[in-house]
């Protein structure tokens, strides 16, 4: 059996804590249940996706339509031209789920194997929410380029890749240099998803506190894969770079820290955004950073006391915090609101303002496989964000509702279509239809799976969840 | 003493002048950060301990050395009399080749802010011009041989690799 890694309640941490009820607590039963049941159904089920058919198969004679001798002359038509894979078999709506396996989670360099249900987990979001048909793809690699030169290699079978838990600062070569090489649109969900989302919500807070992104000071706390890539977003919007200081481990990130040289080297990105904002004129530490700052960004290591009350005290009045880490935030909620933060928004469901990368992927793919996009750079995903931010602000922008939640599933479609016309306009897409088009395509296809899953399930051929056989469905 | 000399282009953001003993406590730690890049690229070249009193002790010698370029780049603007990098060079007598003499460009730093706008090329072109000065008719320059960023930047300005200093621990 596999042990669930809870804390043993009434710790010497507990009793210090005062008599607000433990979210750290109930998180922690809530997530060994979920583990210990995640055990058990992936031995009942035995994978969460699986490839069915979508032509009628009469009898036999009709393999000669989908196989040979009749599907050589389809062949024939791609060869002559490439691009004609996109109509004439699925690559328009398949993607592949990339991983070496080597940041899974929070679990760290786990191997390929290991990571293969995390990427099955993503593949069946990826349909569900989607509609899109992606390949778990976990591969075996020893280096960096082996990766890029693995990924180059399948391109011709995929329209997209989605690259998945791949650790810091290799993953930004691999992104960078698969979206040279590839003529698909390739994404990093720990980069871009998180980026995304973390824009969206960030706009409609500053539009609820009266700032202009222009005018914003911003302090983002962890230099990973996420908040690098935030840094990059925010700077291509008009956030002045000399008004942003990044903070990792070793101290606000500025052009003079002894590291930098190291870092030229070996994470070159990260030297970038240390000499475009040379830490906002600032050097020091987080509370260096925070004196006056208007926002907090922090993606960094979980708390729920990596950022203290008395540094947010330090900020901007009418502060806003977003606390990112999973499965804890750098510091909750209501301490953060206790000490003068106006808006705060962590990476988890039970807390109002979940920022979530799943309100980002599933309508950025939908998207650019509709356009048929040849590649997604930084534009397509501020389109995204800017679109999100907009459904949020059309059901009513509170300081505990600057983002969708994700049951609000009619989204996902106006996020597709702003990042297709987006696509359109910028000469990327293969596919140009009008905004109305790609939302009523993008509305269908996302649509499609669960109707599908409805009906296998009514058929019996999705069997039902082999705990609840006997017990009647809890209503959602 | 070697004149000083301005900036020419209005561009680059450095003043590079004659670094006198005065210098010597802004520059110790701009060498010490060469050494530490370098240490990077082999471990046959790790930092020693005692890395800044050695750095101390070299820089105070080159500064009365007449067969050294000491150079000392300040910023401009509001940067201005902050030292930003250091260039060592060193002439060299060749015994048995022509020419006689060569200028070794041993160490050029400079902060990250200050780097590329053309700061490479004017300095190299500066130093070279010191050493041509002193005597040297042929220029060269030490750095780790895993260094891409140095093959690349020497390559481009015309200098080929003559020889080579190959290592191992015993």
């Amino acid at each position: 059996m596999v042990q669930a890694e809870a804390p043993p309640s009434g710790s010497a941490r507990g009793t210090r804590r005062k008599a607000r009820p433990d979210p750290d607590e109930k998180e922690a039963t809530q997530t060994a249940a979920l583990s210990e049941r995640s055990v058990r159904l992936a031995k009942f089920y035995q994978g969460k996706v699986e490839m069915v058919p979508k032509v009628p198969v009469r009898s036999l004679e009709d393999f000669g339509l989908w196989y040979t001798p009749g599907i050589a002359a389809v062949s024939k038509a791609i060869q002559a031209d490439k691009d004609a894979s996109f109509d004439l078999t699925g690559r328009w709506n398949t993607i592949a789920i990339v991983t070496d396996g080597s940041r899974v989670l929070g679990l760290g360099n786990i191997g390929p194997e290991a990571a293969l249900p995390v990427m099955e987990g993503k593949a069946l979001l990826f349909k569900y929410l989607g509609g899109v048909d992606a390949f778990p793809l976990p591969i075996q690699v020893a280096s960096a380029e082996e990766l890029v030169e693995t990924v180059e290699r399948i391109a011709p079978a995929v329209g997209g890749v989605n690259l998945e838990d791949i650790a810091s600062p290799k993953c930004f070569f691999v992104l960078e240099q698969l979206q040279k090489r590839l003529p698909v649109p390739v994404w990093h969900d720990d980069q871009l998803g998180t980026a995304a989302s973390t824009v969206a919500g960030l706009l409609n807070a500053l539009k609820l506190t009266g700032r202009t992104i222009g005018h914003t000071r911003t302090v983002l706390l962890g230099a990973g894969a996420a908040n690098l890539a935030t840094a990059r977003l925010l700077i291509a919007l008009g956030h002045d770079p000399s008004e942003l200081t990044l903070v990792d481990q070793k101290g606000i990130l500025h052009a003079e820290r002894v590291d930098l040289d190291e870092l030229m080297l070996h994470n070159p990105w990260k030297y970038r955004i240390a000499l475009a904002t040379d830490g906002g004129g600032r050097k020091g530490n987080l509370s260096d950073a925070l004196v006056g700052a208007d926002v907090l960004l922090a993606a960094s290591t979980p708390g729920p006391h990596t950022v203290k009350p008395d540094e947010i005290g330090r900020m901007a009045k009418s502060s806003i915090v977003f606390a990112l880490a999973n499965p804890v935030p750098e510091i909750y909620p209501s301490a953060a609101l206790d000490a003068g933060a106006a808006i705060v928004a962590t990476g988890r469901s039970d807390f109002p303002n979940q920022v979530n990368n799943s309100l980002i992927f599933p309508g950025v793919f939908r998207g650019v496989l509709d356009a048929r996009a040849r590649s997604i750079p930084d534009e397509l995903v501020l389109a995204a964000a800017y679109e999100l931010a907009a459904r949020a602000e059309d059901v009513g922008l509170t300081p505990t509702h600057i983002l969708p939640t994700m049951g609000e599933a009619g989204v996902f479609p106006h996020v597709a279509a702003a990042v297709a016309v987006k696509a359109v306009e910028l000469g990327l897409a293969r596919r140009r239809h009008s905004r109305s088009e790609f939302l009523e395509r993008a509305r269908a296809r996302m649509a499609r799976p669960a109707l599908l899953a409805k009906a296998l399930e009514k058929a019996g051929l999705i069997a039902p969840m082999p705990d609840e056989r006997n017990e009647p469905r809890k209503k959602p | 003493m070697t004149q000083e000399k301005s900036n020419p282009t209005a561009t680059i953001p450095i003043h590079l002048r004659a670094a006198t003993a005065k210098d010597v406590p802004a520059l110790v730690p701009l060498l010490v950060r060469l050494k530490r890049l370098n240490e990077e690229f082999d471990p046959l070249l790790k930092v020693r301990e005692d890395v800044e009193s050695q750095a101390e002790e070299i820089l105070k010698r080159d500064v009365t050395n007449p067969n050294a370029v000491l150079l000392a780049a300040e910023g401009v603007g509001a940067d201005k009399d902050k030292v930003v990098g250091v260039v060592r060079a060193l002439i060299r007598e060749r015994p048995f080749y022509t020419p006689e003499r060569e200028g070794v460009i041993v160490d050029i730093y400079m902060l990250p802010l200050y780097r590329r706008k053309g700061v490479g090329e004017f300095l190299l072109r500066e130093v070279t011009a010191r050493l041509k000065e002193k005597g040297a008719g042929v220029v060269t320059a030490e750095f780790p041989t895993q260094n891409e960023i140095a093959v690349r930047f020497y390559a481009k300005r015309g200098f080929r690799p003559i020889t080579s200093l190959h290592a191992r621990s015993v």
